[in-house]
């Protein structure tokens, strides 16, 4: 009995490490070159079909176009495994850049920008705490590269759009629906951004914010439970939503499913959606995707950096007016669009463009 | 308030509890043929996501979704089968080889998918359907009724059965007795002559094909795909399950159920202004509740003798 229990643990013991196994990254990085090693370090794993993907993809491009040297390692989706993971990181003397998002790993990175001050960090989402006063940044940070989105100028686009869409009764198959639906993953500030501005937009377009139904997905695997995504979807839908947009990750697959069988519409997020997805039915109910271009927001700091103009100490904030954040204006969006409403639409872009429209914050 | 009672009493709400407690009721039902047959099954969550995952995948490469359908429920059985190994060859402790299993079943379908499709995410972009949905006839006609019934996929249906069919099999076959008798007290079972070994073989084969079923709802039926790790869950869930219906056959089944309609309230009420953080616990905060019960109503019975043979 002894025996047996030590040989199960040993057993468990292996299968997590073949578990784990995966997140080691490839180890081509073979002798001293002269050309500077950025290494992508993801609190969670690729294959979200947007937000690490479009980090990925950008450093990719920089790793082609500018001779920049590409590592990536995945820490999975288990939290407890994301600070020894970053430090683990950044000990290793195998990077000169270490880049990292979302506002989970500003805390991980504030306390290791001061133990590595001849590294640099790029945090892409969310900004450090620059001022130091709170435990991070001993060293003010003055070794990291912050970006941040103006996703909320994103969810303005989307729910002025939709509004239109809906108030014009433009959408075929839904002239006797007169709401809208938003899914979050969970309410934290990123997400509530893209609410907040959803509202903001739909508002200013002429409706009331009382038909824009909100909800989240929360639990377990607020990004990654598509199941639970289909059935808020079916959900608003049967509360009379002419169409969805998730803001929820992988748990926004579901809603493409449902959109399909009840005959409505969505918007997809951060990339162009109806090019991610393969089925042709679920890719014809996406209206338009709202961009937050992660990965050319890298490339642009890659560039930035390759002059010396990348400025450190400081958090970078980029939208509309950047191209960072923007909507898609494809053939199918102009077959599912009425002129007169692509131009209402170009036209609000326009006035957040250029600050004589402020949309609001949830930050 | 008002509002509240419409969504409750709405034919959409009582067809979306159907949906969402069918995963809970399949994979509940095979905690319990485990925990009957004396060994705790706390791998349902490997064992469906397993299931899930290869249901997708043979369905998307061979084109028949029930092929992908019998693959999945094989592959869970197969880790049913490998737990009871486990357990009655080595010796080892069921809790930590499940939790062995529940780690294998993350890493390795995660791997699969990528090495067959070189996407970390999961298998959407495979063309994988789903499986059939049943309709009887003439039920559509019904008010309420066909609403709530028709159109519900072929494992929602089969969830429903599995009550009845697991009551049944506990307590009118020879194979049910000596399971419940193996769970109770190994040694006077065999004293009396039940092969033990093969009967909890069987049981935890069946548990495995339970939860295998409950996969297959996922990525076959929910959805039409598999996601990593999506299961999100649902298997601790439905152990829970388990020990709040009292181990027995329809305390088990209201129970999951009970679950299955806490999480619909919870999609339904998510559009009121009610605080999503709030909602959202309602499912986990049940299961609390649902825990301290069983455990005081355990106490008050004092059968402690059972307990450790639970255990």
């Amino acid at each position: 009995m002894r025996y047996g229990r030590s040989a199960a643990l040993a057993v468990t013991g292996m299968l997590a490490l073949t578990a784990c196994g995966g997140s080691d990254g490839d180890d081509s990085g073979a002798a001293a070159s002269d050309k500077p090693r950025i290494k992508l370090v993801i609190n969670g794993g690729l294959g979200d079909k947007s937000f690490f993907d479009s980090a990925y993809e950008g450093l990719k491009q920089a790793e082609k176009d500018l001779g920049y040297e590409l590592k990536v390692v995945e820490l999975g989706s288990d939290r407890t495994k994301w600070e020894p993971g970053f430090e683990d990181a950044a000990s290793a003397d195998d990077y000169d850049i270490l880049a990292a998002g979302t506002f989970d790993v500003t805390e991980y990175i504030g306390e290791l920008a001061p133990e590595f001050p001849d590294k640099k960090f790029w945090v892409f989402d969310a900004p450090v705490d620059y001022s130091g006063k709170n435990g991070t940044c001993s060293n003010k940070c003055e070794n990291v590269y912050s970006v941040t989105f103006k996703q909320n100028e994103g969810g303005y686009l989307a729910g002025f759009l939709a509004e239109r869409l809906v108030a014009e009764k433009a959408l075929k198959g839904t002239e006797s629906q007169n709401k809208v639906g938003v899914i979050g993953g969970v309410k934290i500030p990123v997400i509530e951004d893209f609410v907040v501005g959803f509202k903001a937009g739909f508002k200013d377009a002429g409706g009331k914010n009382s038909d824009v139904l909100v909800q989240y997905v929360g639990g377990d695997k607020p990004f990654g439970d598509p199941a639970k995504g289909k059935e808020i979807s079916t959900s608003m839908y049967g509360q009379g939503a002419a169409l969805v947009w998730p803001v929820a990750g992988l748990s926004g697959l579901g809603t493409f499913e449902s959109a399909v069988t009840t005959k409505r519409y969505t918007f997809g997020v951060d990339s162009n959606q109806y090019q991610t997805l393969t089925d042709q039915a679920q890719k014809d109910t996406v209206v338009t995707s709202i961009l937050k271009n992660v990965g050319n927001a890298l490339v642009k700091a890659a560039e930035a950096d390759q002059k010396g103009s990348l400025k450190y100490g400081a958090v970078d904030t980029v939208g509309l007016a950047e191209d960072a954040v923007g909507y898609v204006n494809d053939e199918h969006f102009r077959e599912l669009v009425p002129e007169k409403i692509r131009t209402e639409v170009q036209e609000a872009a326009d006035k957040v463009k250029s600050g004589s429209v402020t949309v609001p914050s949830a930050f | 308030m008002s509002s509240v009672l419409d969504v409750v009493l709405s034919s959409a709400f009582l067809a979306a509890v159907l949906r969402v407690a069918t995963p809970y009721l399949l994979a509940a039902f095979g905690g319990l043929v485990a925990e009957r047959a004396g060994v705790s099954n706390i791998a349902l969550e490997g064992q469906m996501l397993s299931a899930a995952c290869t249901g997708a995948l043979v369905a998307g490469y061979s084109g028949s979704v029930a092929a992908g359908a019998v693959c999945g429920v094989a592959v869970a059985t197969l880790l049913g089968v490998l737990l009871a190994a486990l357990r009655l060859e080595l010796g080892a402790d069921a809790i930590i080889a499940g939790i062995g299993i529940n780690l294998l079943a993350s890493g390795a379908t995660a791997y699969a998918v990528y090495t067959l499709l070189d996407d970390k995410g999961g298998t959407s972009g495979l063309k994988s359907g789903t499986l059939p949905t049943v309709t009887l006839p003439g039920i559509e006609s019904i008010p309420v009724v066909g609403d709530v019934l028709s159109g519900q996929n072929l494992i929602t249906w089969l969830a429903f059965l599995v009550a009845p069919f697991v009551a049944w099999l506990f307590y009118r076959t020879r194979f049910g007795f000596h399971l419940r008798a193996v769970g109770e007290m190994p040694d006077a079972a065999a004293s009396v002559g039940i092969p033990v070994r093969r009967v909890q073989y069987a049981g935890l084969a069946l548990s495995g094909a339970l939860a295998g079923l409950a996969g297959v709802f996922l990525s076959m039926g929910y959805v039409s795909f598999f996601v990593r790790d999506m299961t999100a869950g649902r298997g601790f869930i439905a152990l829970a399950a388990v020990f709040l219906g009292g181990l027995r056959p329809w305390g088990v089944f209201l129970a999951a159920l009970g679950f299955g309609a806490a999480e619909a309230l919870a999609v339904q009420l998510g559009t009121l202004d009610v605080p999503p953080q709030l909602v959202s616990t309602i499912p986990y905060a049940m299961t609390l509740v649902a825990l301290a019960v069983y455990a005081w109503r355990r106490k008050r019975r004092g059968t402690t003798t059972e307990v450790a043979a639970s255990l």
